[in-house]
């Protein structure tokens, strides 16, 4: 009953005027940078967040907050529509879309069932993911609270345990990008004793790298030479597309024979965006993969078979929805993008975290209610407007790559009003496109780089309250627990590649 | 060997050695008095780069035991021009942005005239449309709705950029 009532008072503050206005100004620029080539939910809302400072300033952060996670979902379905008019995935998590849903945009010729289905997968599975974070996220924010720092450097050491030991490609490239977010958060004055780090004489350095800049040059420049790198490389072709009434009829009683499965994606979607570092890629593939093997129609998946549209997308929605948890509750970012959204926080004079619910409960109602509201009006525009936004993917790049550059530059320069910071985006857009190449993951550096500080932090007032005994990690039962469960993950991959060469010379004989 | 990858791990862990140098005097914990937990401020970023270390030179390992690759990282040697191209303006424009020099909006101008021009060939009135019309926008936006003051050109204040 107390959350409900909480969720009304969110309401109420997620329908004010200036909220409404900046949430679906927010669904819009994310519609729009969703569908964009290069730039993605993660680059646009690095991109703004400067902008969001002006707005949590003329405003107030839950305006902020609102206007960046609606970009957040507005991305989340823009990138569905370059995916199934164009066979272009916009970002990491819709390239699970492109196996049933061009084919049954082009092949099948019903590319509005292909998008309303998509749509309504999406509204849905998300649905379901925001009511739970409504009934768990205080619940864990309740159980946190008590936490104390020998608990919380616990907790992300398992947040990076989580990012390295599950779903990383190359598990060392994702220790080296972990300990590169973490020295980067640590050059400039050691906030305990006072010493400069790795500041090599250079004045610019005492202050620390800025994380802003860094995932903005990161992503926002990073993904721009990507994707000009990239350019002229195949052939685009498009379909045509409006999505009619009787498209969204045929959706929805395609839904109705696979709400089960739509569910069930949401809530394993939720789970899995929950993790640290994952968010919507890895929810995607995993709905992908349960849908085809719940399926009885197997042979019909790479052809246009609605339910390998209908359950990466509601994964996928679900799980950004479930990035928020860690993020509010335990102050630890689910996916890249909460972990710039909670950058956001800190630069607004927020502390992400349990306390979040106690000192600024109308922020995270607000921002709850906002995620309700926010995947309607998208998905509401999705359905309206889907042949003005695939228009958008038909800009001229000679105009749209300048035009992100500038717009990054913008970002990086106007948090500081610094140069410095320009030079830093830039040094790091080239360092992002370089790592991308060399397929070193990005997340984990920009997790760490965000959770740099407050790990050292947790880590030092843990030592400090215990004399410097680290048996203190182990002698707390729920930090052991952590460490052991982070030791398990970190130990995983060698684990299964032990595992696999073993089964490899018994099938083999 | 993947050269490339060997060369990215190298400078990974090149980076981790100058860090581990720098932090090297606060790499143990100690119990001299008044220290705060027994560790000095270079402790956290000492391990920080000792993990990159570690995991770089297993990495670098790996990459000069693989074989080489099928594709290589880029398709030619015009794909290294045409990023170039793309990278070294990008940079300068930035620089050239700095207060007192060209400032914000004459050098956004420049470089969507040449991007607009010598990079995706369009017709020189639209390239100098554009370049006029994205810092016109920007100003509007940035400048006029947001209050967000940019690095204004030498010419300033006798012109309003």
């Amino acid at each position: 009953m107390e959350v409900l009532n909480n969720l009304a008072g969110g309401f109420a503050t997620a329908l004010q005027a200036n909220n409404l206005l900046f949430l679906i100004a927010g669904c819009l620029l994310g519609l729009i940078i969703g569908v964009l080539p290069g730039l993605g939910g993660t680059s646009g809302v690095a991109i703004l967040l400067p902008i969001s400072v002006h707005i949590a300033s003329s405003n107030s952060p839950t305006t902020a907050i609102i206007f960046l996670a609606g970009i957040y979902w507005g991305a989340l379905f823009g990138g569905v529509i370059t995916s199934i008019l164009f066979n272009i995935p916009g970002e990491p998590w819709a390239v699970a879309l492109l196996f049933d849903g061009y084919p049954l945009a082009k092949r099948l010729g019903k590319p509005g069932v292909a998008l309303s289905s998509s749509f309504l997968a999406s509204w849905v599975g998300a649905l379901f993911a925001t009511i739970l974070l409504t009934f768990l996220a205080k619940e864990l924010a309740d159980y946190a609270i008590r936490f104390g720092p020998a608990e919380l450097f616990a907790v992300f050491v398992l947040s990076f345990a989580t990012l390295i030991g599950l779903g990383a490609e190359s598990p060392m490239k994702a220790v080296m990008m972990v300990g590169f977010g973490l020295l980067l958060a640590a050059i400039g004055f050691d906030t305990i004793t006072g010493e400069p780090r790795l500041a090599f004489g250079q004045i610019g350095l005492l202050s620390g790298v800025g994380f802003v800049p860094v995932t903005i040059g990161l992503f926002g420049i990073g993904e721009i030479i990507a994707s000009a790198d990239e350019r002229g490389v195949g052939y685009v072709e498009k379909i045509a597309a409006r999505v009619g009434l009787k498209d969204v009829l045929e959706s929805i009683r395609a839904l109705g024979k696979r709400l089960g499965l739509v569910i069930a994606n949401g809530v394993i979607g939720f789970f899995f965006g929950s993790l640290p570092g994952h968010g919507a890629t890895a929810g995607s593939f995993l709905g992908y993969g349960l849908a085809r093997q719940w399926s009885r129609n197997k042979e019909n998946f790479g052809k246009g078979e609605i339910s390998g549209i209908m359950a990466p997308q509601a994964a996928a929605d679900a799980s950004a929805v479930g990035s928020l948890v860690p993020m509010l509750s335990l102050g630890v970012p689910g996916s890249p993008t909460s972990a710039v959204m909670m950058a956001g926080l800190f630069i607004w004079g927020l502390q992400p975290g349990p306390l979040l619910f106690v000192d600024h409960p109308g922020f995270v109602w607000g921002l709850m209610a906002s995620i309700y509201l926010g995947h309607l009006f998208t998905f509401v525009i999705c359905l309206l407007a889907v042949p003005l936004l695939a228009l958008i993917m038909r800009a001229p790049h000679g105009i749209l790559t300048p035009f992100i550059v500038i717009i990054s530059v913008i970002g990086a320069y106007s948090l500081n009003n610094e140069m410095k910071d320009v030079a830093v985006a830039i040094i790091f857009g080239i360092i992002g496109y370089w790592l991308r190449k060399m397929k070193y993951p990005l997340a984990p550096l920009v997790v760490a780089l965000v959770l740099g500080d407050a790990t050292e932090r947790e880590l030092r007032k843990a030592l400090i309250g215990s004399q410097g005994d680290p048996s203190v990690f182990v002698t707390s039962p729920i930090s052991a627990i952590l460490i052991a469960l982070a030791a398990v993950l970190l130990a995983w991959p060698l684990v299964s590649r032990a595992l696999r060469r073993r089964a490899a010379p018994a099938t083999s004989h | 060997m993947r050269p490339y990858e060997a060369a990215t791990a190298a400078i990974f862990v090149l980076i981790a050695a100058v860090a581990m140098f720098d932090t090297r005097s606060g790499a143990l914990p100690t119990s001299a008095a008044g220290l705060p937990g027994g560790l000095r401020g270079g402790w956290y970023p000492f391990w920080s780069a000792f993990v990159i270390a570690a995991a770089g030179i297993a990495v670098l390992f790996r990459a000069l035991r693989a074989p080489a690759a099928a594709e290589g990282v880029f398709k030619d040697r015009g794909a290294v021009f045409d990023l170039a191209k793309f990278v070294i303006p990008m940079a300068l424009t930035a620089y050239l942005m700095s207060d007192k020099l060209l400032g914000f909006y004459l050098a956004s101008a420049a470089y969507v005239a040449y991007y607009a021009a010598f990079v995706a060939r369009y017709r020189w009135y639209w390239s100098l449309a554009a370049a006029l019309a994205i810092p016109l926008v920007v100003f509007l936006i940035f400048e006029v709705g947001f209050k967000a003051l940019l690095p204004k050109s030498f010419l300033y204040p006798d012109l309003p950029f």
